[in-house]
């Protein structure tokens, strides 16, 4: 599954086919975002910003960003510091590359890791039913009902030693169930299809009916949902981090910096701080979100633009 | 019908006592106990110690656990340090605030949704519906957080014709028609700013549905008797399609809570979910696990509601 | 020695309902059937839909799980190596579906379709493994170049014809046929049909035939199975059913036949009343009181009937 959102990304790098093979799944997906001009230029300029925030903060000296300057407090946008410096002095435009980067970077682990589980879970869970399909679908019902927001940054606080990890992890656990349920739902509908079957009378595992000849046909709903889920994490961590619940202030994200706008003053008076933060948090959601509806489109083969 | 409502029903007990458990748990989790903030440091440890035991802090957690719950059934959640008051009356004082705005969303929310939907519905692939469409995939996208702090911006400080703040200007006299307006306008800012980014799921909804049901045989029935247009869209076409939308209503209060959190927070809105984060910060935990737990409970109400409405929109679900 | 033999197999599932999806009453799919399938021939199970023929079949290739009896195939006790009530899947049973679009992956390329029991239970290299798929889709008919080939690109009989290759693969000694034409038109039914009487000459293979369709049934089948709310009402060979049915249920089934010369219409019927008539007048005694069959009594050396308990 790993490999199925790599190769998502990089869609270029399609396997050598026979020439008489039918369109493959990445193909018809491929096929879809440049027929659609939106998700064309959204999944361009995802690829872009991706490339250049990783690629200039490697260039960046992190700790000077995040050092407290004090001959340099609150700036408005010079040539020295293009967005101006915070009231710590620390410059806008290098934490805004190294927020975008961290944000992206979380909402892409948290997104794998729940994905990871979510399929694992979903798969079993809906491939063999039964009791423990029962039992398990009613705690993932409960945990979906809970009020999310409340109850993540509930456990934020009483998590101790409350870092990054902590953060991912408290993330993970609550945002594989939708994938898990979705996932389920679909196994239980394979399962019933005499493939399924016919593999039995080959004489082939469960294990290898899941992965083998189950899974490939999850894999759209996988593509799509994974694409979504990006979109929706990226919002969830600014939105904690906006909170104060996300990243500790030393770890800019796209979320701390858009978070200066609590104070009333920064947003009235100092909109460079916190604006371009949230143009780009805005923009990658929607851009995601176009090239995930493509996806979508490219799985239902009654939507398709070509 | 009964059955399904009273199945549905009995399976929210074990869902809310699983949650007080889970919150009980959270509460213990977290630093410092009830005693913590009502006692002067400077006392001493022994008589902290004969407090402790004659509050049952030192007791085994089940024990703690039914002492908690059987408090909190009999309305008293405890007592938050910082206001020096019961958890139960704070929150008394603040359930309306949000209560209110979570009202005036819904109702924006509705006012927009039902217009937008119908047009886009009815008149799909014109310009309108594009330009309809293009905003509920802006709205889907775009994070409340952000939205609310633009409109903030924009309405609140750069024109300067919303109050930035607070729930009702200071010195009203309660009750006067003053003051009321004063709420109102108030609420208008950060309720309109949820509300348009909520209801685009309910304006997709809507659109799908009408088209859906444009198709559907009992239309073109219509249609051949000779009903006119207008007719065919109000009494047949849209009484079919807002039935979705109200099974939906249940899901709108679960995401309002969430919603309301951002809001209060970005409109200095003194409402429960400010309290939420403003306890969050002083630590003031009795209040924060009293209010993780009152949300748990209203998001199971409102998906009991969401459920049962659904079972009666649509008879196919009653028995699972 | 029979091929196969299945004695007394019942498989009953578990009936779901009430407050809290508590227990019920269990369903008898399949309740006390017993028949035998000598070496190269054809038995054929009839029965309306309901009446426990594909459950039957699924719990012999080891679908569904034996609530009690026994199978035995070439002599050797099948039941005794199960896990949890089933059947080990075996190289010498294989199945034919009923449906060749759901019973084909849409995501696997013919070669991995057809070679998937290969890979099971035979190790070859891939060459070999890519030339025994050639030889087999060469067998049932297809185009051998078509291996990379996905299943949306073949019609339904083609598609009938991969499941064919696929279920012969390893050679096996029976295969399971469940409505094995029901989804094609009437002009490849036919074609289909023929086929597998072909490589039945061809391979030796015995078959277990499961289908509603009398024509088909009459066709293929050396003896014949009839079954009604998972018992059997008559058990004897083509002929014997045919020509001289002794139940009632299958007087019933022979008389909806529809024919085809118009001049013998009259004829039928006056048939079909007939038997309407006698099965309104004695259903009572040839079903007890739950309406189910009674037990099977020899009244030749190969024609078996449900009979009455008096009568």
């Amino acid at each position: 599954m790993l490999k199925l959102s790599t190769n998502k990304a990089s869609p270029q790098a399609r396997p050598r086919q026979p020439a008489d093979k039918s369109p493959s799944g990445l193909s018809i997906v491929w096929r879809e975002i440049v027929q659609d001009k939106i998700a064309l230029v959204s999944f361009i300029l995802v690829a872009a910003v991706t490339l250049f925030v990783y690629v200039t903060s490697l260039l960046l000296d992190q700790d000077q960003i995040v050092r407290v300057d004090l001959f340099a407090l609150k700036q408005p946008p010079s040539s020295e510091f293009l967005l101006g410096t915070d009231q710590g002095g620390r410059d806008i435009f290098g934490q805004l590359i190294i927020g975008t980067r961290n944000s992206l970077t979380i909402a892409i682990v948290v997104t794998l890791l729940t994905g990871i589980i979510g399929v694992l879970v979903g798969l079993v869970s809906g491939y063999f039913g039964g009791t423990i399909d029962n039992l398990l679908m009613r705690v993932v019902d409960f945990f979906m009902i809970l009020p999310f927001l409340m109850v993540v940054i509930a456990f934020i606080t009483a998590v101790p030693n409350y870092g990054i990890t902590a953060f991912t992890l408290i993330m993970t656990a609550f945002l594989w169930l939708g994938i898990a349920k979705l996932i389920r739902s679909k196994a239980l509908q394979e399962r019933e299809m005499e493939y399924v079957q016919a593999s039995r009378t080959s004489g082939s595992s469960h294990l290898k009916i899941m992965f083998v000849q189950v899974l490939p046909n999850l894999s759209s709903i996988i593509i799509v949902t994974m694409t979504l889920n990006l979109a929706a994490n990226i919002g969830l961590e600014s939105g904690l981090s906006f909170l104060g619940f996300g990243f500790p202030e030393s770890t800019p994200s796209l979320g701390t910096l858009v978070s200066y706008a609590r104070n009333p003053q920064t947003l009235e008076m100092r909109w460079w701080i916190w604006l371009p933060a949230s143009i780009l948090i805005l923009v990658l959601m929607l851009c995601i979100n176009n090239v995930g509806q493509a996806v979508k489109r490219a799985a239902d083969a009654r939507q398709r633009k070509g | 019908m009964w059955r399904t409502v009273a199945r549905r029903t009995t399976i929210m007990i074990p869902q809310i006592v699983l949650l007080s458990i889970l919150v009980f748990l959270l509460a213990r989790s977290m630093p410092g106990d009830a005693l913590t903030g009502l006692i002067d440091p400077s006392i001493d440890p022994a008589a902290i110690e004969e407090q402790r035991v004659k509050l049952g802090l030192n007791n085994p957690w089940y024990e703690q656990y039914w002492d908690w719950v059987t408090n909190a059934l009999q309305g008293d959640l405890g007592q938050s340090f910082r206001f020096k008051m019961p958890v139960t009356d704070l929150i008394g004082e603040r359930i309306a605030n949000t209560f209110w705005l979570s009202l005036a969303t819904l109702v924006i929310t509705y006012l927009i949704a039902i217009p937008l939907g119908i047009i886009s519905g009815r008149y799909n692939d014109t310009l309108a519906d594009r330009m309809i469409t293009g905003y509920t995939y802006i709205g889907f996208a775009a994070p409340l957080f952000i939205f609310a702090l633009l409109m903030l911006w924009a309405f609140g400080f750069h024109f300067g014709w919303f109050p930035t703040g607070g729930s009702v200007a200071p010195g009203m006299e309660p009750g006067s028609l003053s003051y009321i307006m004063s709420k109102l306008y108030h609420l208008l800012l950060p309720a309109t700013s949820m509300a348009l980014i909520t209801t685009v799921t309910t304006v997709q909804l809507l659109r799908s549905e009408i088209i859906d049901t444009k198709h559907k045989d009992f239309v073109h029935t219509a249609r051949a008797k000779g009903a006119s247009e207008s007719r065919i869209y109000n009494r047949h076409i849209l009484r079919n399609s807002l039935l979705p939308i109200a099974a939906f209503f249940g899901y709108e209060i679960t995401g309002l809570i969430g919603g309301t959190v951002f809001i209060e927070s970005i409109f200095s809105y003194p409402g429960m979910g400010e309290l939420f984060l403003s306890s969050i910060s002083v630590r003031d935990f009795t209040v924060v696990t009293s209010l993780v737990l009152l949300y748990g409970i209203a998001a199971i109400l409102g998906a009991l509601l969401s459920d049962l409405i659904l079972s009666m929109v649509d008879p196919r679900i009653r028995i699972k | 020695m029979a091929l196969l033999e299945v004695r007394q197999l019942k498989v009953h599932f578990p009936g779901r309902g009430g407050w809290f999806e508590s227990r019920t009453q269990p369903v008898k799919a399949v309740d006390g059937v017993g028949f035998r399938i000598e070496e190269g021939q054809t038995y054929g199970l009839v029965g309306e839909s309901g009446s426990g023929k594909t459950t039957t079949g699924r719990a012999i290739i080891g679908l569904n799980a034996l609530t009690s009896g026994s199978v035995t195939f070439q002599g050797q006790e099948l039941t005794l190596g199960k896990r949890g009530g089933k059947l080990n899947f075996r190289r010498d049973i294989q199945m034919i579906f009923q449906d060749p679009y759901s019973s084909l992956n849409p995501k696997k390329r013919l070669l991995d379709i057809v070679a998937e029991p290969l890979r099971n239970f035979e190790r070859l290299s891939p060459l070999e493994e890519k030339q025994r798929v050639r030889e087999l889709l060469e067998r049932v008919g297809l185009s051998p170049d078509s291996i990379y080939k996905y299943p949306h690109e073949f019609s339904g009989g083609q598609r009938q014809r991969i499941g064919i290759a696929r279920a012969i693969a390893l050679k096996p000694k029976l295969i399971i046929a469940d409505e094995p034409v029901s989804a094609l038109d009437l002009s490849v039914q036919a074609q289909v049909l023929n086929f597998l009487r072909e490589i039945q000459e061809e391979m030796k293979l015995s078959f277990l035939l499961i289908s509603h369709d009398l024509g088909i049934i009459r066709h293929m089948c050396d003896r014949i199975g009839i079954m009604y709310k998972g018992r059997f009402v008559e058990q004897g060979t083509t002929e014997d059913l045919f020509e001289r049915p002794q139940h009632i249920y299958t007087k019933r089934l022979l008389s909806a036949i529809p024919v085809m010369d118009p001049a013998k219409r009259e004829e039928q019927l006056r048939f079909r009343e007939a038997v309407n008539s006698e099965y309104k007048e004695a259903y009572e005694r040839y079903f007890d009181h739950d309406g189910l069959a009674y037990p099977l009594k020899p009244i030749s050396a190969t024609h078996e009937v449900a009979a009455p308990e008096k009568g």
